[in-house]
């Protein structure tokens, strides 16, 4: 006697009530490659290294999705074609040498193709050979930092400043003239990080101890957005990098502006109490080029008993930057900021070039990142939790800052440029 | 009516609570007085139970009934065990003036004595059988005896014969005896392993008289000391003691003229005998400074491309602390290579070329090669 219940069991569902599910997903899927503000689109190349990538995975992608499409096909046929109807079970073969040596042949042609292209194009990605501009990159928790060297013949990335030069040392956003070839050599001062610039070039992995080389190129100004791609402990999400690049005449400004001597705020007003509040609450860590004590003397910030990585953001020239807390926040307004991202090829050197003016200024993250950095920002800095470290911090810690020294700050940063 | 184990059990609860109060009072300790005093409880603990159910002891119950039990008519056998916790509490007692190693060496013989002896006592009254009883002491103890046994034998062996190896004059000597030893080992195996029907009392004498001498050997060779041994000294040595001179130092004529790690670093510096130069690896185009990131691992290697031995140097202007004092080395160099070899070097700058004075350059002592390095 047949069990009603295992007959229903055995009742194929109608395709009908998956169709609306099936489709919806679909659709979501679909659109969703539609997006336009996505700054690290692996798909929109932006520059050589990038399109090498891009012209490898385009081709493999298709290889791929034609081989894909030809297997489903030839299933969803014999699913179809050869459904059970009681019918009696067809004749089986076995052996069949032709057919075999084929589907291997196939695949291990399609194979070797893309592996062949994919080979050269690793080559191709680490070659140091014809690069022209050299850039020191040092990731740890959680931000980048980046210093440029001086040459020989005292260039900087190839070009030669009008001031007497010095290496340059920013974070966040690493400065590059479009069209050349850069080559960073990048380590890490703590765990592992990964560099990784998906519209310039693929991620490269900084370990401490050791240097990596990788390269970056840009054919057009403009900022591309980055993000650590190896976990690196609480703050991973957070620490981002932005490579700009800049046309060569707005590179060479951006270098003299760099190099520009230190500039103390008039006396008296808010920014030169910002000045002595720095001295006194934030130069153990972070340091400004050129800036001195009352005396005279040099300050020279000392991260290393500090800091659990030994290193702070340098700030001499933090409002010629757009980011701040590892290129976490926009040190400009949302409308500033669109300003920026969204200006042609043509303009954008200049929108970039006039960095954080005071109306630009987003005072509100600033200002809340001065309050309580890691409330704003996760991060080990608690004093209690810091035997691992020897009572060094991870991150930035609460300064307990009044609200009258955050706005002396502020001032004092804001001339920073 | 208390028994003796009661009475036992409540002068040490007694006991544990006077030293409780006596530690607490004059050593200020939470730790051990909770200690005694859960000893104390606990103590109490039982000789109330022992108290309520007389010790189970039938002695109390039916003197007469367990006086003329079987097990009662036999006569204790001789025992090792009490002279064992004899010397054990002796030598607690001398490790309590005089070194913790005793102290610890008789607590361990106490327990073990105490132990055996109870063990012994209790299975000599399991029955009227003797054998029967040999067995059950046997079954119960031998699982940790023997390990036990077998492991401190093999110990006081094996720390004999170092003691004899350390004692020997020089590292010749140590090779003459070890193979001497090997052989006499070897010579002895094989006559045993020829002669099938040695005695039980033979081998028995052979293995005792080798281990008696060993013991002795090594109680002699230990009581003598070791032999003098004459530390190294290394490059980080000469460092530290700002040595780093163009002059060879034995830490240097030790010092291996090779690099085994020849990838991940940071630059190479040649020096071809009179100047140094830099590469940068991984980077084949047009080089720019030496620079290198502060509060960074550095690692730098080192070929001496010149006619003479050359050691390179820099000097890291470490921070001073609160007192004058460096917190870290003031100078970093290489061993002395010899013409063609590679030395190696980490480094780790506190501070950016702009806080030292004339900054950061590598050289080599003894001529004018110099390269700058820049720490932003």
């Amino acid at each position: 006697m047949k069990d009603p219940m295992f007959e229903r069991s055995l009742r194929v569902p109608k395709l009908r009530r998956f169709a609306a599910p099936v489709a919806g997903v679909g659709a979501m899927l679909a659109l969703s490659s539609c997006a336009e503000d996505a700054p690290q689109d692996t798909w929109q190349p932006a520059g050589e290294n990038a399109q090498l990538i891009q012209d490898l995975q385009w081709w493999v992608f298709l290889i791929a999705g034609i081989v894909g499409v030809l297997v489903f096909a030839a299933v969803l046929y014999c699913v179809i074609r050869f459904k059970d109807r009681g019918q009696p079970i067809p004749e089986q073969s076995h052996g069949n040498a032709l057919i075999e040596y084929t589907f291997i042949a196939i695949p291990a042609a399609l194979l070797a193709v893309i592996g062949g292209f994919t080979i050269n194009g690793i080559f191709e990605l680490n070659r140091t050979d014809d690069t022209q501009c050299e850039i020191n990159v040092t990731g740890q928790q959680w931000w980048w930092e980046y210093d440029y060297p001086v040459a020989a013949d005292g260039s900087i990335c190839g070009y030669m400043p009008s001031a007497a030069a010095a290496p340059i040392v920013t974070s966040g956003q690493m400065v590059i003239p479009t069209n050349t070839r850069v080559l960073i050599r990048g380590t890490s001062r703590d765990v592992i990080h990964s560099f990784w610039v998906p519209r310039l070039n693929g991620k490269r992995d900084m370990v401490p101890g050791r240097v990596h080389t990788w390269r970056f190129h840009a054919f057009e100004p403009g900022i591309y957005a980055g993000q650590c791609a190896e976990f690196c402990g609480l703050s991973h999400a957070n620490m981002r990098m932005e490579i700009v690049a800049l046309d060569p005449p707005d590179f060479q400004t951006w270098l003299d502006n760099q190099l520009a001597p230190y500039t103390s705020p008039e006396e008296g007003t808010l920014a030169a109490a910002g000045e002595e509040a720095f001295i006194a609450n934030c130069s153990r860590c972070h340091q400004i080029d050129g800036l001195t004590t009352p005396e005279g003397d040099p300050v020279i910030s000392a991260p290393d008993q500090w800091v659990y990585a030994g290193a702070a953001p340098n700030l001499t020239n933090l409002m010629t930057r757009n980011t701040f807390a590892g290129a976490s926040w926009d040190l400009l307004t949302e409308d500033c900021r669109e300003a920026v991202w969204e200006a042609s090829p043509e303009d954008f050197g200049a929108a970039y070039l006039k960095g954080v003016t005071p109306e630009c200024l987003n005072q509100i993250d600033l200002r809340e990142w001065l309050r309580d950095p890691p409330g704003k920002k996760p991060m080990y800095a608690d004093p209690d939790k810091l035997e691992e470290t020897e009572g060094k911090f991870r991150g930035m810690p609460d300064l307990g800052l009044s609200e009258d020294q955050i706005d002396q700050l502020v001032a004092y940063l804001l001339e920073r440029k | 009516m208390f028994t003796t184990g009661s009475k036992l059990l409540i002068g040490s609860a007694f006991a544990a609570a006077v030293f409780a109060v006596v530690y607490g009072v004059t050593q200020e300790g939470s730790l051990g007085t909770i200690g005694l005093i859960s000893a104390a409880v606990g103590l109490a603990l039982l000789a109330t139970i022992n108290v309520l159910v007389r010790d189970s002891n039938v002695s109390a119950m039916d003197p007469e009934g367990f006086e003329a039990s079987a097990a009662a008519r036999n006569s204790a056998r001789a025992s090792l065990w009490p002279l064992l916790t004899a010397l054990g509490a002796t030598t607690v007692t001398l490790g309590l003036i005089t070194n913790r190693t005793f102290f610890i060496l008789g607590m361990a013989a106490i327990t073990a004595g105490g132990l055996g002896w109870l063990v012994q006592a209790w299975s000599e009254r399991a029955s009227a059988d003797r054998r029967f009883n040999q067995r059950a002491r046997n079954t119960l103890i031998d699982p940790i005896e023997l390990p036990i046994a077998g492991a401190i034998g093999a110990g006081i062996l094996i720390y004999s014969f170092s003691r004899i190896m350390l004692g020997l004059p020089s590292k010749t000597a140590t090779i003459v005896a070890f193979g001497v030893m090997g052989a006499i080992v070897l010579f002895v195996g094989a006559i045993v392993g020829l002669k099938r029907g040695a005695s039980r009392t033979a081998m028995t004498g052979t293995y005792g008289l080798a281990a008696v001498a060993l013991i002795a050997g090594g109680a002699y060779a230990g009581l003598n000391g070791e032999r003098e041994t004459h530390p190294h000294h290394t490059p980080g040595d000469i460092a530290e003691e700002n040595e780093c001179g163009p002059e060879e130092t034995e830490a240097d004529d030790l010092a291996s003229q090779s690099v085994a790690s020849k990838a991940n670093i940071a630059a190479e510096l040649t020096f071809d005998g009179s100047s140094l130069t830099y590469d940068l690896p991984g980077y084949d185009g047009q080089s720019a400074g030496l620079t290198v990131p502060r509060s960074t691992p550095t690692n730098i290697m080192f070929h001496n491309d010149g006619d003479d031995d050359a050691r390179l140097v820099i000097e890291m202007h470490p921070r001073v602390d609160d007192d004058g004092n460096p917190t870290g080395p003031e100078l970093i160099c290489t061993a002395l290579g010899e013409p063609g070899s590679t030395q190696f070097l980490t480094l780790l700058f506190a501070m950016p070329s702009s806080a030292v004075e004339g900054g950061y350059a590598f050289t080599v002592p003894g001529t004018d090669a110099s390269l700058p390095v820049v720490v932003p």
